[in-house]
């Protein structure tokens, strides 16, 4: 499969991968983050600098732009992880906009507000897939760790937590470095989707898109999420050809979903074998639930 | 010296705009204890029916602004009965709300985008902007005087709506609890209501100051982003506190602007706003969260 939907497929994959990351962050840990656009942009700016001008494979650039977003994460977090709702959101917007403004105004490095053209084109379809299969698995492994134990408990009762000894303002500091190595990770990629990048690309829309995305799917669920993105990835694609309609129509999608389903498709189960066997069987009980009132 | 005072005012005055935006935000976020995102697309509201109005019927700006300022009141009441009710009603979890706002906001913006295109207008010149000498000491516009006044007089009717009238008292009420507010007798859903409407008529005062700022576009309530940094740093829900936030933030981006470089407002901004949340993590002005809930 080449051409439109070779390419649909791969951004489709590399949304996904900031999803996860926006997932583990906002819906495992509970806290709600409108700056993770800014962690996309320190990976795909390292992954395009360290290709270009070092001349560096483009799996060690990835890798490395998810290494310096999950540092720039974790020295991120520590002062600013001790704010609570609105105010961590609010913050964190703003430290998004701060990174993407830094990028935008540091003309010797990054090529300011132009963008930075050039990148060899690395990202094909089974890159991208690789790194979305890889990258769900170890997610999988962490959140059904202790570590993503401690993430639940953080998130449910943060307060109950901390009385049972969690350290819970570390877990959040972990959960914020592994998400922003996720979105790091992601936007090397779209990088090496697009081969030119712009500061642009990375500004709060971005960042708002991702939450989004992870509680439309459902907060709190893995498959949820990739199945969000996958549903809101294609409507914006779908609706192209009328594409001053687009974004009414996600905007729209986005409303009615939290009207009619707030806690998102999935909520907080996992699209697994026994859960979709689970769907028709509660329908069966429910049936026979009504005749037995009857 | 004459820049810096030039700079001081129009700080002033860019800030009083923001203050009218962040004190509806601030009162929304009082009563319901979420962020209302679509708070922007009250202003670009406002701002299209002002145009719409002028460019119609004559050039008569106070029927046009007090159209702008209904339409964007009323508005404001729809996206709360439409948007928001239906998940009020259903769970006390604010985020799903702040996620309908987005949704509201990229819907609204995007109204625009397909029905009136998304080019840049310019209001008619309705608003005087010729240059004025302030008392010898700067030259600014009239523009920047008459902005500053009008946020003055609106800030100071919403503080004689709150501390005088009967629907003042139950917002006053409702914004130390909600729910023991609706137990006293007040009828809540009247009352968020009147709480949007307030809100979105101040987002149209500021929807008309800034088109003539800096014209009309459907993306012009991204402007609210600096809004809501502004409420933060005064302190979520304090009325005072968003005033004085959004003071501090258009003196400080305009005194930027004025001697480092335009380029370097927005990060000024943002660097404001994170010095004052790691300092006083509850902003300025702010309750404690624990003493909220």
């Amino acid at each position: 499969m080449e051409g439109y939907a070779g390419g649909i497929i791969t951004l489709l994959a590399i949304n996904c991968i900031a999803a996860l990351g926006v997932s583990l962050f906002t819906g495992f840990t509970g806290v709600f983050t409108l700056g993770h656009a800014g962690y996309m942009a320190i990976g795909a700016y390292t992954a395009a600098i360290l290709t270009v001008e070092y001349g560096v494979h483009y799996v060690l650039a990835i890798i490395a732009g998810g290494i310096l977003a999950m540092v720039f994460a974790y020295l991120i977090g520590i002062p600013t992880l001790k704010l609570v709702g609105d105010y961590y959101a609010i913050a964190s917007l703003g430290l998004g906009e701060a990174i993407r403004l830094i990028i935008e105004n540091w003309n010797s490095v990054t090529r300011g507000a132009r963008g930075y053209p050039g990148i060899e084109g690395f990202t094909t379809m089974p890159v991208a897939i690789g790194f979305l299969l890889i990258m769900t698995i170890g997610m999988f492994f962490i959140v059904y760790s202790s570590y993503g134990r401690a993430f639940k408990a953080c998130r449910d009762d943060y307060v109950a937590a901390s009385l049972l000894g969690f350290n819970t303002a570390h877990y959040r500091v972990l959960s914020l470095a592994i998400s922003g190595f996720y979105c790091g990770v992601s936007g090397a990629l779209l990088a090496g989707f697009m081969s030119f990048i712009q500061p642009v690309m990375f500004d709060m829309a971005k960042s708002t898109e991702l939450v989004s995305i992870v509680v439309f799917g459902g907060l709190g669920s893995m498959s949820g999420c990739l199945l969000g993105t996958t549903i809101l990835t294609l409507v914006t694609e779908l609706f192209r050809p009328i594409s001053q309609y687009r974004m009414l129509v996600y905007g729209l999608v986005l409303v009615l979903v939290m009207v009619l389903r707030p806690e998102g498709i999935m909520g907080t189960s996992e699209l697994t074998a026994s859960y979709i066997k689970g769907l028709f069987k509660k329908k069966k009980k429910t049936d026979t639930a009504e005749e037995g009132a009857r | 010296m004459d820049t810096f005072i030039q700079q001081l005012i129009n700080g002033l005055s860019l800030g009083s705009v923001y203050a009218l935006i962040a004190v509806g935000y601030s009162l929304v976020y009082s009563v319901l204890l979420f962020s209302n995102f679509a708070h922007g697309g009250f202003l670009v509201i406002g701002g299209y029916i002002c145009y719409f109005v002028l460019r119609s019927g004559g050039a008569n700006i106070w029927v046009a602004s007090i159209a702008a300022l209904i339409g964007a009141g009323v508005s404001a009441i729809v996206v709360e009965r439409l948007a928001y009710r239906p998940i009020r009603e259903r769970t006390p979890i604010t985020l799903y709300m702040l996620i309908a706002s987005m949704g509201m906001s990229i819907v609204i913006e995007n109204i625009f985008v397909v029905t009136v295109g998304g080019r840049f207008r310019a209001l008619p010149p309705v608003i005087p902007t010729d240059p004025v000498n302030f008392f010898g000491l700067a030259t600014t516009s009239a523009f920047d005087i008459l902005s500053l006044v009008t946020a003055v007089v609106f800030l100071a009717g919403l503080q004689l709506f709150l501390v005088k009238t009967k629907w003042g008292l139950a917002i006053r009420a409702a914004s130390y609890n909600l729910k023991t507010a609706g137990l006293m007798g007040v009828n809540v859903n009247r009352l968020i209501s009147i709480v949007f409407f307030v809100a979105g008529l101040l987002a149209g005062v500021g929807g008309i100051f800034l088109s003539v700022r800096y014209t009309l576009y459907p993306q012009l309530g991204m402007i609210t982003t600096k809004a809501f940094v502004a409420a933060v740093i005064g302190g979520l829900g304090s009325l005072p506190g968003a005033v004085v936030g959004s003071l501090i933030l258009g003196v400080a981006e305009m005194l930027t602007a004025g001697f480092i470089s335009s380029q370097f407002r927005d990060l000024v901004v943002f660097g404001i706003l994170i010095i004052t949340l790691i300092i006083r993590p509850t902003g300025l002005f702010g309750k404690s969260v624990g003493e909220k809930v």
